[in-house]
C-alpha cells in the first residue's frame, strides 16, 4: 500500500527532477539575461554606479542618432550580404560533388569540415599571417592569377573582402553537410522517372534538385545571416574595426560601448535592436518554411 | 594514398581506351574536390608546416611548404616563453568539467521531454525552442553583469558556469530517447524498477551513440569558446588557450614560427577528436541542422 503510494508520487515527481537542472542552468543564462537586457536598455547604467536610472527611450534615440551605429549596421549588412551567396554557392557545389557516387566521401568531408571545428581565435590569427602584407599565401595564391599583393587587412577597401572570405572558409563545411544530408533525402526514384522521359543532368538539376532543396537553402541562408550578425572573435583579433571603422561590426562596436566606455545600457538597446531584426528574420523563416516541400 | 590509386587508375583506364563519359565527368569531379580541399586546407598546411621551420625560411616570398631544415625549437621556445602548460592546463579543466556537466544534465532533461506526461511539459519545451533564437550579444552583456554581482569575474568558476547546460543537447538527446520504446520502460516498472534504476538502467545503455554526438560537439564547443573567456577573464592565470594565442601573436609579431607552433598544439585535440568521431559530428548536425 505504502509502496504503491509512493510510486505513484516518484512518478509524477521524476519529470521535475530530470528536467530541473538542465532547464534551470539554460535559463539562467539566457531567458533572464534577455530580460535583463530588456530593462537595461531603457537605463543608463555604468555597472560602477549602484543604481541605474530609467531614462526610457533615449538609448535608442541616442542609438538612431549615432553615426557610428549606422556605420556598424552598414558594415554588418555588407558583411552578411558578401557571405550569404558564397556559402550557399560553394556549400551546395561541394555537397553535389560529394554526392555523385564517389568514393573516398570521408576523406573529402573531413578536410571540408576542418575550419568548421578550428577555434576561432587560432583560426584568426593563422589568417592574419594569411594576409600577411609581405609573405602572406594569399598574395601568393592570387599571384598565380597575375594580380599585385595586397595588403588585405590594413586597406579600407580589401578589409571587408577579407573578413568575408575568411568567414567563407570557416563555415561552409558545416552548411554543406546540411546540404549533403538533403540531397540523400530525395528519393532517387525521381530521377528515374525524369530520366525515362528524356530529361538531362542539367534538366534533372534544374527542375527536380533545386527546387526540392528550397526549404533547406532558406534554412541555410537564415542561419548564416544570424550566424553573420553575431561576427565578433575574428573582428576582435584580426582589425579591431579598422582601419577607419571599415570592419566596425555591430557586436564590436556593442562590446565596445559596454566595456571600453561602460554605457552598459547603450550597449543593451543595440542588443535589443539586434534581437528584433534576428526576430523578424526568423518569423518570414517560419512564414516560407510552412510551405514545406514534401516528397509525398 | 586512395587519391593516388584513384588517379592511377584513371590513367589505365586512359591507357586502354576505356574512358567513357561517365569516368571523364567523374575525373573532372574529383579534379574539382581535389583542388577545393587543397585550398580548404592550405591554411592548415602552411600553418603545421610553418611550426616546424626557423623564422628566416618562413619569412620569404614567395612562400615554401617543406621546411628545408626541419626543427623542433619552436616548440620548446613557445613552451619557455609563455607559460603553455598552464594555459593547456587551464583550457583542458575548463572544457572537461562542463562537458561532463553538460552531458548529464542535457540527457536527464532530454529524458524528461521524452518520456513524461506532465503539467507544464510543452511550455517548457517550447520556451527552451524559444530560447534558442536569441542571439548571443543580447545575452551576453547582462550574463557580464550577473557574474560581475556574483563576484564571479575573474575566477574558474564564471568560467565554467555559464557552459552547465545546452539547448542543443536537450533537444538531441530528447530526439534520441523518444525512439526508445515505451513497453521497454512499462515492463521495468511492472518490475518494480523505480524511474531514477530506469533512467540509469535501461535509458542510459541505450543512448550512448547520441551520448558520444552530444559529448563531441560539447567538447569542441568549450574548448573552442572565445567570447566569453575574453570578458570574464582579466588575470594570465585564468587564461585558456584561445585567449592566450592571439595575445602571443601581438608579442611575437615578427615570430609566426612560434605563433604556428602554438597554434598547431592547442588546435590538435579537436582535430584528432573528430577524425575519430565524424560519424558522430554529421549525424549530430544533421539531426538538429544547427551548427553554432
Amino acid at each position: 500500500m505504502w509502496k504503491r503510494k509512493f510510486n505513484k508520487w516518484q512518478r509524477t515527481l521524476a519529470p521535475y527532477f530530470f528536467i530541473a537542472p538542465g532547464f534551470l542552468f539554460y535559463m539562467m543564462v539566457t531567458f533572464i539575461p534577455a530580460i535583463i537586457g530588456i530593462w537595461l536598455s531603457f537605463t543608463d547604467w555604468d555597472i560602477i554606479s549602484p543604481e541605474a536610472k530609467f531614462i526610457g527611450l533615449k538609448n535608442y534615440v541616442n542609438m538612431l542618432n549615432d553615426e557610428r551605429f549606422w556605420t556598424a549596421i552598414h558594415n554588418t549588412v555588407t558583411y552578411a550580404l558578401g557571405l550569404i551567396p558564397g556559402i550557399v554557392v560553394f556549400s551546395l557545389a561541394i555537397a553535389l560533388l560529394l554526392n555523385s557516387k564517389i568514393k573516398n566521401i570521408t576523406f573529402f568531408r573531413t578536410l571540408f569540415y576542418l575550419p568548421v571545428i578550428t577555434p576561432i581565435a587560432v583560426a584568426s590569427v593563422i589568417w592574419i599571417w594569411i594576409y600577411h602584407p609581405r609573405i602572406g599565401i594569399m598574395n601568393w595564391v592570387i599571384g598565380l592569377f597575375g594580380f599585385d599583393r595586397i595588403n588585405w587587412l590594413e586597406n579600407p577597401e580589401t578589409v571587408m573582402i577579407s573578413l568575408i572570405i575568411m568567414g567563407i572558409w570557416l563555415s561552409v563545411g558545416a552548411r554543406m553537410i546540411i546540404y549533403l544530408a538533403a540531397l540523400q533525402g530525395i528519393p532517387r526514384s525521381y530521377y528515374e522517372a525524369a530520366e525515362i522521359d528524356g530529361a538531362g543532368k542539367w534538366q534533372c538539376f534544374w527542375y527536380i534538385t533545386l527546387p526540392l532543396l528550397k526549404p533547406t537553402t532558406l534554412f541555410i541562408v537564415i542561419t548564416t545571416t544570424i550566424g553573420s550578425f553575431g561576427v565578433f572573435a575574428q573582428v576582435n583579433i584580426m582589425t579591431q574595426g579598422g582601419p577607419v571603422d571599415r570592419s566596425l561590426v555591430l557586436v564590436y562596436y556593442i562590446f565596445q560601448r559596454a566595456f571600453s566606455d561602460l554605457r552598459m545600457g547603450y550597449a543593451a538597446a543595440m542588443s535589443v535592436f539586434l534581437f528584433v531584426v534576428t526576430l523578424v528574420i526568423t518569423l518570414i523563416n517560419w512564414k516560407l518554411l510552412g510551405k514545406d516541400v514534401t516528397y509525398e | 594514398m586512395l587519391l593516388m590509386n584513384k588517379i592511377r587508375e584513371l590513367f589505365q583506364a586512359f591507357h586502354e581506351k576505356r574512358l567513357t563519359s561517365i569516368n571523364i565527368s567523374k575525373i573532372f569531379v574529383y579534379l574539382a574536390l581535389i583542388i577545393g580541399g587543397i585550398l580548404m586546407m592550405l591554411p592548415f598546411f602552411w600553418m603545421s608546416l610553418g611550426a616546424f621551420k626557423p623564422v628566416k625560411e618562413i619569412m620569404v616570398f614567395p612562400p615554401t611548404f617543406l621546411p628545408e631544415n626541419p626543427t623542433l625549437q619552436n616548440f620548446v621556445e613557445v613552451f619557455e616563453r609563455i607559460p603553455f602548460v598552464r594555459y593547456y592546463l587551464n583550457t583542458i579543466f575548463v572544457t572537461v568539467i562542463p562537458t561532463i556537466v553538460t552531458v548529464s544534465t542535457a540527457t536527464l532533461a532530454g529524458f524528461g521531454f521524452a518520456k513524461y506526461k506532465f503539467w507544464g511539459d510543452k511550455v517548457l519545451f517550447w520556451l527552451i525552442l524559444a530560447t534558442m533564437m536569441i542571439p548571443y550579444p543580447v545575452t551576453i552583456v547582462p550574463l557580464y553583469i550577473m557574474a560581475f554581482k556574483a563576484g564571479l569575474v575573474d575566477t574558474y568558476a564564471g568560467l565554467i558556469v555559464v557552459g552547465l547546460s545546452s539547448a542543443f543537447g536537450i533537444f538531441l538527446m530528447r530526439q534520441f530517447i523518444i525512439n526508445i520504446p515505451d513497453d521497454l520502460l512499462d515492463a521495468a516498472r511492472i518490475d518494480g524498477c523505480s524511474e531514477f534504476r530506469i533512467f540509469f538502467q535501461i535509458i542510459l545503455p541505450l543512448t550512448k551513440p547520441a551520448l558520444v554526438t552530444l559529448t563531441l560537439f560539447t567538447f569542441t564547443g568549450h574548448w573552442n569558446a572565445y567570447i566569453w573567456p575574453l570578458m570574464i577573464v582579466s588575470s594570465d592565470r585564468l587564461k585558456t588557450l584561445s585567449l592566450a594565442i592571439p595575445m602571443f601573436q601581438g608579442q611575437y609579431v615578427y615570430n609566426p614560427n612560434l605563433v604556428f607552433a602554438a597554434s598547431l598544439m592547442s588546435l590538435l585535440p579537436t582535430i584528432i577528436l573528430f577524425i575519430f568521431g565524424q560519424r558522430y559530428f554529421v549525424e549530430g548536425i544533421t539531426l538538429s541542422g544547427i551548427k553554432e
